[in-house]
């Protein structure tokens, strides 16, 4: 390993003293995070046999000309964080490798390579390390674009999994049109697009299995004026049923999905809504897969549509997308149905209520339910309708107002305002434990000091009378200059004031400190991890409770 | 340990050598038309990037806060500025509400794919860079309030050079 990178270190250096467009260049990045783990009495967490873990991620590209060829090489040693999937314990070695072909036409890729069809609706290969998801697939890809109004993409290959390959294969095809730019049409923009998915896997002796399951998709965007609108559907062919491992019925069921997008926008305010409804659609490379805990496997995107939010006590409660089919004595579900509404509007300079710099203004409401539907349990049959009322599993609704209020201070205020069913946030099935309502309000300041100096506070309090009752949380962050910067909070689970129960009082404070300079950022923090889901882009994991000191190191070349 | 320190001088040596050329890839306006940073940046002079995300609060303050100055910059300096979305596609709906409501003025570009994030090594955002006749000169990840004017002062330095 060592030897390996002093050759690269080498080699770039003596590659990058003659740098000019007509010749080849590096690129790559380097990212470590690593976590030492404690003991602590108070959360009742033992120290793991592997107290200290480390997710390394090594990246190095070249690009010649047309050609760009890579390699990453990622550790887990001696085992990967908390919470990660196991598919990626203790290993080590090259992980993605890629070469790659491109001219104005003509994109080919061979080896591991990330694309999406659409929004993902029924495929998206993509890497986000903090969620410990890489599902690039190992094979070949063939990107055609004859005119600038259309463009093919066609794949095949097998879907990464730790270090690891699925048993499955997929292969996948992509088509979209632009049907104004071909046709020259001014007043109106419309593209259509095509998608198709096919996953090949053995059945062994179970012949009763398709061994073929076909995800087909379609979609359609309009543009005029300020008003913009997209439909997209699809619909998945016969596929068992599994949960984590076992065949829990003897039919076959499809799936289908519509996601439908409206909004309008002109200088000053921004409006968009989002409708989506799942029936049995997850996908995954390998059948047995359904219902693992780690997202492995996933061959289809379907993130929580509601807002990402930002704060300490606003991500306690959050939403994590319900798109299977499950009917168990304990558990009934066939999906989800809901939607949610943006609004973005900014207060002028110089009115009243903007001030002298504008106010801006932003709210968002979401809801998400079952399907209405009726089950046979004993019969593993279902019906469920098109609309209607199911289960409420999660509504927000949630407003950011941004003031600046002279040069050198500006606030932010955010209210919300959450229901949700206690088994989403916090595991268990569905519909049994009842639900969570809680209001989260969040104040937040920046004061700007001289030379880059700047002070940031934010004071947070979550009231609920469910689950572990009140919390309240304090942010300080100061930044001595754009390289330097140190932080500390507190998240203390009080529960009411004066609170002498069965259950304690805990705090979950952290400080750490961080600095940034050029492409490199290295960090290090120590404290309590509260336990929960953690999200990125709608996408959760779960996260157990711990303690320790971790460290960031981020290099880009 | 000693390997670790070796490997990270190492890292931090080839660091400061940073790349220079900015990479060819392809994006997409929030028309859907595909183009790159190279035929959206400014032929002669200094265009600032920023690699942003609708989810990302450091990245809407850095953008919310170089938008109070942005007539100012152009004015003094020409100089533009690409705001390029990494948002996958649960979130891009959104870019266009947000920028009309934030009444931004910027260049928008979308890299759903994350390719361009991908081939500039980012791995958090808000990555600012600074290009000149496609190289890139300058480049900072994280925002920190006042780090605007850091940036601007680079943007300074570049025009004149």
């Amino acid at each position: 390993m060592k030897y390996l990178l002093l050759g690269i270190a080498i080699l770039y250096t003596t590659l990058s003293f003659s740098q000019s467009p007509d010749e080849g260049y590096f690129f790559g990045g380097f990212e470590s995070n690593s976590q030492w783990l404690l003991y602590d009495k108070g959360l009742n967490f033992e120290q793991p046999d592997d107290a200290y873990r480390a997710n390394n991620y090594f990246q190095l590209s070249y690009a010649f000309k047309n050609f760009t060829a890579g390699v990453q090489y990622e550790s887990y040693l001696p085992d990967a964080l908390l919470g990660y999937s196991t598919a990626f314990s203790n290993g080590n070695g090259v992980a993605t490798y890629y070469f790659n072909y491109k001219n104005e036409k003509v994109d080919v890729t061979g080896g591991y390579f990330y694309d999406q069809f659409g929004s993902g609706l029924v495929f998206r290969a993509w890497e986000e390390r903090q969620l410990g998801i890489n599902n690039a697939i190992r094979g070949v890809r063939v990107k055609y674009n004859p005119t600038d109004y259309l463009d093919f993409t066609a794949l095949y290959g097998q879907q990464r999994i730790g270090f690891e390959l699925s048993e499955g294969t997929l292969q996948g095809l992509d088509a979209n049109i632009d049907i104004s730019q071909g046709l020259s049409i001014e007043s109106i923009d419309i593209k259509m697009g095509a998608s198709y998915v096919a996953r090949y896997q053995d059945v062994g002796a179970q012949l009763e299995l398709p061994s073929n399951v076909n995800v087909v998709g379609g979609r359609l965007d309009v543009v005029k004026g300020n008003f913009y609108g997209g439909l997209e559907l699809a619909s998945k062919s016969k596929d068992a049923l599994f949960f984590e491992g076992q065949l829990v019925s003897p039919k076959l069921y499809d799936g289908t999905a519509l996601q439908l997008n409206v909004g309008y926008g002109q200088k000053g305010l921004g409006i968009n809504g989002t409708f989506r409804r799942l029936e049995n659609f997850n996908f995954f490379a390998d059948r047995q897969a359904a219902g693992n805990q780690f997202n492995d496997q996933v061959v289809n995107y379907l993130p929580g549509l509601t807002k990402q939010q930002d704060y300490l006590l606003t991500n306690i409660y959050v939403y994590n997308p319900q798109p299977a089919l499950v009917i168990e004595n304990a558990e009934q579900r066939a999906g989800e149905l809901g939607g949610q509404i943006d609004v973005y509007y900014s207060i002028k300079k110089g009115s009243p209520l903007g001030g002298k710099y504008g106010t801006k203004i932003a709210a968002n409401f979401a809801y998400f339910g079952g399907l209405d539907a009726e089950y046979n349990i004993e019969n593993r049959f279902y019906k469920a309708k098109f609309l209607g009322s199911g289960a409420r599993y999660f509504r927000d609704f949630n407003m950011e107002v941004k003031k600046k209020w002279s040069k050198t201070f500006s606030t932010v205020f955010t209210y919300q305002n959450v229901f949700i069913d206690k088994s989403i946030a916090l595991g268990g099935f569905i519909g049994t434990q009842g639900e969570i309502r809680s209001n989260v309000g969040v104040v937040e300041g920046t004061y700007k000091l001289d030379a880059g100096k700047s002070i940031r506070a934010v004071g947070q309090h979550l009231w609920t009378k469910q689950d572990q009752k009140n919390w309240m949380a304090f942010v300080l962050e100061y930044n001595f200059n754009s390289n330097w910067a140190v932080y500390a909070y507190d998240n203390w689970n009080y529960r009411a004031l004066g609170y002498d129960g069965e259950d304690s009082q805990t705090h979950y404070y952290s400080l750490g400190g961080s600095y940034t300079k050029g492409t490199s950022r290295v960090s290090m923090n120590y404290g309590r991890q509260r336990g929960g889901l953690i999200c990125v882009g709608g996408v959760c994991r779960f996260v157990p409770e711990s303690n320790g000191v971790s460290a960031t190191v981020n290099i880009a070349f | 340990m000693k390997n670790i320190a070796l490997i990270f001088i190492l890292f931090f040596s080839l660091a400061t050598m940073a790349q220079k050329e900015l990479p060819m890839v392809t994006l997409t306006t929030l028309e859907g038309e595909s183009t790159s940073i190279q035929k959206t940046a400014n032929k002669d002079g200094v265009t600032i990037v920023s690699l942003w995300a609708t989810w990302c609060v450091p990245c809407i303050k850095e953008l919310d806060a170089i938008s109070d100055l942005y007539q100012d910059w152009i004015e003094e300096t020409g100089v533009s500025l690409i705001a390029v979305s990494v948002d996958d596609s649960r979130t891009v709906k959104r870019v266009k509400s947000l920028i009309n409501g934030k009444g931004w003025e910027y260049d928008i570009l979308l890299d759903t794919n994350n390719d361009l994030k991908r081939a500039l090594g980012a791995s958090s955002i808000p990555l600012t860079i600074v290009i000149k006749n496609n190289k890139i000169v300058y480049r900072h990840s994280g925002y920190n309030p006042g780090a605007e004017y850091e940036l601007y002062e680079k943007v300074k330095e570049y025009t004149s050079k």
